[in-house]
């Protein structure tokens, strides 16, 4: 950097690095997803969770009690039982916590019984995480075109036709296609379906000159009406699936280390892109600088036009890509899907600090906006509330995040 | 002509000893004006004169720092339009808010729309209401008509009948003082004449009107008497019968520059002092480094008012644009590097033919455009400054896939902050912390370095202090010694004549003329401006 960089950085010293990383964008965020961790962690309360643990001869189990007395598996303890080893090939797995314990077919098959949090449970954190990835998929692109001042309300409907297409491509593959075809069949389809639909989206709004509300909604009813009618002419069933083994468990629901995460890296993958494309290349400024002062742009020589068209283009192809990670997952596709998600994808890119106003926004901060949303539906179910509130609260988060952007903005404004 | 007779004389209007400063700038200094009834009376001057400011002053739209307006004897609230409004004080401006998306009857009757006994619009009620302001004025408008379909000129008569209304407020003096402020900017040639027509029936019926103008022509088509305004100081009054031309331009300009090489040969001239005050000598002409024009600008035209205009411009060579606001600078800037695409003609650069319509390809040609408002036009105020210096270049120094090159733009952009010496915390503050003048600096060094060929530069010194001006006249002065061929619109006609090899003064969207050596004097620049299409009436 400049003399100037290095002479500030030095008046600052560790005192400007605590500021600079509070300043930051996304730390917000941040602190809001760790308050709603440790209150759901706290007041969440716990649930009985069963596990079975396959046990062959070679392994051995031992039951301890209160006392840290080991026993033999089989012959069970008088006082409660603190935890449960179990040891295969010299490898020890261990139970704790509150743990009930019954040996069944002698002990070769022993059921245990945890008492676990409700929230801070690796499945229930990978299964937020998993959904929060579709979302967040998508609101890395609604980001960019949100910077732009723009909006994408059809992100739903290209989500469900990209969706039903690329279904309808594996289904016709049949079950037994190699893996590798497969998931790259299912990743051409729905990409190009959804890079097709944003282009018409992008070539529409610059070329038309009409609002990218209005183009965008007209996209959202006559895609939706094509996902329905697609289908029904060539199958006549709403819901397709039978889709080759190596698409889903093969890749998109592979379990590894007893969790499904390959939907999570995928988000963090677009995560990390969308930040570095944002930041970090010529077009994500030009991004930056038409949404905060169009005009300008022109007079800089921007191509505006060609921007905004890469910008709602890139936006269709990814919300193709969170189809694939959804029909991978899920083992099948249905022509309902992605209903109402534009409010969800939207609504996490503007938690995550994209200003409608256009010029502002962050990659990173829409994949932690869409993991709040998810928070925020998980947080229904461990209280065990009405899933229809799960609208209100998401609707009043939005007003919510976009009332403190603009009191954000009159405050930096003085 | 107006005649003006005995009951005629009776004075009116009085503002007295008025006073108005904007910040940093003296709008107006101790000005004292008298109207006459039924009179039609101009305040004129040059851009920034003040003119405009007393016409606001007077119809209570601007608060003056002191000094009186009284309409017959009686004296008003300083800055209330609703005082001024009740003593029969009418405004008709540019910027008066107008609903182009209704109908010419509710825009007249927006403050109080006629009800059935409903409650529901009283929609004839509207019309027969909005006919008996409006067609007094004008017959062939359809007040049932949306505002925004009718053409200007017949918006500006709305706005006129709107201004008469008195019923718009209750208890308010039927209208006895209707000011114009520059109501023909945006009118074409006819309409004018129908204004013009319009505002002598007026007075007729014995209003009093304040007529705010720099045009010429329509000075001596429609006003008895005019008042000039410099520097925001009252000058003179005189009857438009007795005064010449060249006078009212000699009053507008002052004395002081007024011999015909007067901005070299006199020390104290203005002029001569803002050129010291940049290069520190009296040394008046760049060195031309070459024949061969850098820019050359053929027969542009455009429907934003450009009718063929034609300029070269040499290496190291400024050329200097005069005219008044409105005259076709700024959209001649704007049509040469590709802003408006509406514009026709040919534009070639180094000797090469340029697209034209596309600012890229401009860019890539080497050529820079400082366009005159840094906010709307210029700054990206949500980037840093260094990115709001490099966003022309970002792609050029951009490696693969367009990934930024961080060490190419900090050098580039260190460079710039260093060569322009701009005050900023770091390089990636936003502009918005900085003062107008260091914004100016921000945008003029995106576009001064050794890449540029050519720089067109719209008011580079707008709305910034002297010693930042001294400092942007220094680089100017730099570029052009570098070779850079510069093409400079300025209102200031002092800032035109220091920086300018030569000057050409635009009116009415082409030449009128072009100024060298010892004809460039604010006199010449002034007569050329006004200089504007023959006004019948005359």
């Amino acid at each position: 950097m400049s003399s100037h960089g290095s002479r500030t950085g030095q008046q600052n010293g560790s005192h400007g690095l605590i500021r600079r990383i509070f300043s930051v964008q996304e730390s917000g965020l941040v602190i809001v997803i760790a308050v709603m961790v440790i209150a759901l962690t706290l007041l969440g309360g716990t649930k009985p969770k069963t596990r079975i643990v396959e046990i062959d001869s070679a392994a051995s189990i031992t039951v301890f009690d209160e006392a840290g007395e080991g026993h033999v598996a089989g012959t069970l303890p008088d006082r409660s039982i603190s935890r449960i080893e179990v040891t295969v090939d010299g490898q020890t797995t261990i139970y704790a916590g509150s743990v009930g314990y019954r040996a069944s077919g002698g002990v070769r098959r022993v059921t245990i019984q945890e008492t676990v949090n409700k929230f801070l449970d690796l499945d229930n954190i990978v299964l937020v995480l998993k959904d929060a990835s579709f979302i967040a998929v998508m609101a890395v692109g609604m980001t960019a075109v949100i910077i732009l001042a723009g909006i994408d309300l059809s992100v739903g409907s290209i989500y469900a036709l990209a969706g039903v297409l690329g279904a309808m491509a594996l289904h016709e593959l049949g079950p037994g296609t190699n893996g590798f075809v497969a998931v790259l069949a299912g990743l051409g389809v729905c990409g190009l379906v959804g890079l097709i639909c944003g282009l018409a989206n992008g070539a529409m709004v610059v070329g038309l000159r009409v609002h990218p509300f209005v183009i965008t909604l007209g996209m959202m009813a006559a895609l939706r009406g094509l996902t329905i009618i697609i289908p029904q002419q060539v199958y006549g069933e709403q819901s397709i699936a039978g889709f080759p083994e190596g698409f889903t468990r093969g890749f998109f629901k592979a379990e590894i280390a007893g969790v499904y995460p390959v939907p999570v890296i995928i988000m963090a993958i677009v995560a990390i892109g969308g930040w570095f494309v944002l930041s970090r290349t010529v077009i994500g400024r030009r991004v930056f600088a038409i949404g905060g002062n169009e005009t300008a742009a022109g007079y800089a020589g921007i191509p505006v036009g060609r921007v905004k068209i890469i910008v709602y283009t890139v936006m269709g192809a990814l919300a193709g890509l969170s189809a694939c990670m959804s029909i991978g997952y899920y083992g099948s596709a249905e022509t309902g899907a992605g209903n109402a998600y534009e409010l969800r994808v939207i609504a996490a890119a503007v938690i995550g600090g994209a200003s409608l106003m256009g010029g502002r926004g962050s990659a990173l901060g829409a994949v932690l906006g869409a993991v709040i949303i998810e928070l925020i539906g998980n947080a229904m179910i461990i209280f065990d509330i009405d899933q229809s509130w799960n609208q209100v609260v998401m609707g009043a988060a939005i007003v919510v995040a976009v009332v403190v952007d603009q009191a954000k903005r009159r405050l930096s404004a003085r | 002509m107006t005649e003006t007779g005995d009951a005629r004389d009776v004075i009116l209007l009085t503002a007295s000893g008025i006073s108005k400063r904007f910040g940093s700038t003296q709008a107006l200094a101790d000005v004292s004006v008298s109207f006459r009834r039924g009179e039609v009376h101009a305040l004129m001057g040059e851009n920034g004169a003040g003119k405009s400011t007393l016409g606001k002053v007077i119809a209570g739209l601007h608060k003056q720092d002191s000094g009186e307006v009284s309409i017959n004897g009686s004296v008003l609230r300083p800055g209330s339009i609703d005082d001024a409004f009740a003593a029969g004080i009418r405004i008709v401006h540019q910027e008066l808010a107008q609903c182009p998306n209704l109908t010419v009857a509710e825009n007249l009757c927006l403050h109080n729309l006629p009800r059935t006994r409903w409650g529901t619009v009283d929609r004839a009620a509207m019309a027969e209401r909005a006919a008996r302001l409006v067609h007094p004025i004008e017959p062939s408008i359809d007040v049932e008509a949306e505002l925004g379909s009718l053409s200007p000129g017949h918006r500006q008569i709305c706005q006129i009948a709107a201004s008469l209304d008195d019923e718009a407020k209750p208890g308010a003096e039927a209208a006895r003082v209707v000011v114009f402020d520059e109501p023909t900017s945006s009118l074409s040639v006819s309409e004018t004449d129908r204004l013009l027509e319009i505002i002598r029936g007026l007075a007729r019926d014995g209003l009093t009107i304040v007529y705010v103008s720099h045009r010429m022509g329509e000075i001596f088509a429609v006003c008895d008497r005019v008042s000039v305004l410099r520097d925001g100081r009252f000058v003179q009054t005189s009857t438009v019968a007795d005064i010449s031309e060249a006078d009212l331009v000699e009053q507008m300009i002052g004395r002081r520059l007024e011999t015909p090489a007067g901005r070299l040969r006199s020390p104290g001239g203005e002029a001569a002092a803002l050129r010291s005050l940049a290069t520190g000598d009296q040394q008046v002409s760049h060195q031309i480094k070459s024949d061969e024009p850098s820019l050359v600008v053929r027969d542009i035209r455009s429907p934003r008012k450009l009718t063929g205009v034609s300029v070269s411009v040499k290496p190291g060579e400024v050329v200097g644009i005069g005219g008044l606001v409105g005259s076709g600078r700024s959209e001649l800037l704007d049509a040469i590097f590709g802003i408006d695409k509406q514009a026709t003609g040919v534009v070639s650069v180094g000797g090469r033919v340029v697209k034209t319509g596309q600012p890229r390809a401009m860019i890539a040609a080497r050529v820079g455009y400082v366009p005159e408002d840094r906010r709307l036009q210029g700054l990206f105020f949500d980037l840093g400054i260094d990115e709001n210096t490099v966003m022309p270049y970002m792609a050029d120094l951009a490696g693969i896939g367009g990934v930024r090159s961080g060490s190419g733009e900090s050098a580039l952009v260190a460079d710039r902050l260093e060569a322009f010496q701009i005050k900023a915390a770091s390089p990636r503050a936003h502009p918005g912390s900085l003062s107008g003048g260091n914004q100016q600096k921000v945008l003029i060094a995106r576009w001064m370095h050794d890449r540029s060929q050519v720089l067109l530069l719209d008011e580079p010194t707008r709305g910034i202090d002297v010693g930042t001006k001294a400092e942007i006249y220094r680089l100017i002065h730099a570029a052009a010694d570098r070779g850079v061929a510069i093409l400079l619109v300025s209102s200031e006609m002092p800032e035109l004549l220091a920086l300018s090899d030569r000057v050409l003064v635009m009116a009415d969207g082409r030449i009128t003329g072009e100024l060298t050596g010892d004809e460039m004097t604010q006199k010449n620049i002034l007569t050329l401006a006004t200089n504007e299409l023959a006004v019948t009436g005359q």
